[in-house]
């Protein structure tokens, strides 16, 4: 009498298996959850990479919609979306600020002089375009820790009130933008501009 | 010819050694704090190395973060629950017990014990099957021999 449903037991656990292995499939190892995603900007006051006299604090980035791009010019995959970024600059208006941080430049040490950082930016940036409307220097890299940045190319989508909506690990190219950075973009966008307009 | 090589091949091994960071702590705890630490912490680029064995940039500026945590006089505890409000439960080797990982430990200890209770029951049942069925061979023996 209770000889079927023990028959089936070995069948569902099976088939449970395989659906959690079926999932794995397809699963990103290397995604990692955001734990600063819906804060606020940690706080910080860095340079700016070409003017090191100009200090920025969270407070600039406030009052638009932004993407904030960690990059340096070691990083290949970022001279790759280099491009990509100026066209949506050039063509969505979208305002891109980077975080600059580099690699040899030891803050113990200090084996690279802050020239050189520039003009290798520099020549970075005639060559593949500047989509940046500024670029903030992380020289210790402490704020590349707070954010939870894990390498370069990063990309953290901050909306009006300096609160980060998104944090994209890997570059930005016309996939990526038209399936998942894109609508959440203009969605900030807009609501910007309605509280704007509501609060005038 | 020999000797040049054997030098050579000591040198570059002096060279991979100096590649490692030089820390320099005030108590022997504080080093074994930081060994322990760097140990247990995972590296967030390099997805099965701890930040000690790492070399992505990344590991490195962390080993340098735990540096100045424990310098700063942190505890152990800071210094993790510190990186952990940055990259996450993901950052510790340890795994802290919620809902979702507590069927780590649970599910084998679980498996067994179902095992068990199945193997006893089945067990069971088979001897009050045979007692029964002894049973009746031996009311049917006593019939045959009635008649």
């Amino acid at each position: 009498m209770k000889k079927a449903p023990l028959v089936i037991i070995p069948l569902v656990m099976f088939s449970l298996l395989v659906v959690f292995l079926f999932k794995g499939l397809f699963s990103d190892p290397r995604a990692l959850d955001s734990q600063v995603k819906g804060k606020l900007l940690p706080p910080f006051s860095l340079p700016d990479l070409m003017q090191p006299e100009l200090i920025y604090e969270p407070a600039d980035l406030k009052g638009e919609v932004t993407i904030l791009n960690v990059w340096g010019v070691w990083c290949v995959t970022c001279a790759v979306e280099m491009p990509y970024l100026t066209q949506l600059k050039e063509e969505e208006n979208v305002r891109i600020v980077g975080l600059y941080f580099d690699q040899d430049l030891d803050p113990d040490f200090g084996t690279k002089t802050l020239t050189r950082v520039q003009q290798e930016v520099t020549d970075m940036l005639s060559r593949y375009g500047n989509p940046y409307a500024f670029n903030i220097f992380d020289v210790y890299r402490d704020t590349s820790l707070d954010l939870g940045v894990t390498g370069a190319p990063e990309h953290f989508v901050i909306d009006a009130h300096g609160i980060i909506r998104m944090h994209h690990i890997g570059d930005i190219n016309e996939r990526v933008w038209s399936s998942k950075i894109g609508p959440l973009y203009r969605a900030l966008v807009a609501e910007a501009k309605q509280n704007r307009e509501g609060g005038e | 010819m020999r000797s040049t090589l054997f030098f050579l091949l000591l040198f570059m091994c002096a060279a991979s050694f100096a590649a490692e960071d030089n820390f320099s702590f005030d108590t022997p705890e504080q080093r074994a704090q930081f060994l322990s630490l760097t140990s247990e912490l995972r590296c967030p680029m390099c997805q099965n190395q701890n930040i000690a064995d790492s070399d992505a940039m990344i590991a490195h500026d962390m080993r340098r973060k735990v540096y100045t945590l424990l310098k700063q006089g942190k505890s152990e505890q800071d210094v993790i629950d510190y990186m952990k409000a940055r990259y996450g439960d993901f950052v510790h080797y340890k795994p802290p017990i919620t809902i979702a990982t507590f069927w780590l430990w649970a599910a084998p200890v679980l498996f067994v014990l179902l095992a068990f209770i199945f193997i006893v029951r089945r067990k069971k049942n088979e001897k009050t099957e045979d007692f029964q069925a002894k049973l009746a061979k031996a009311d049917a023996l006593l019939e045959q021999e009635k008649e």
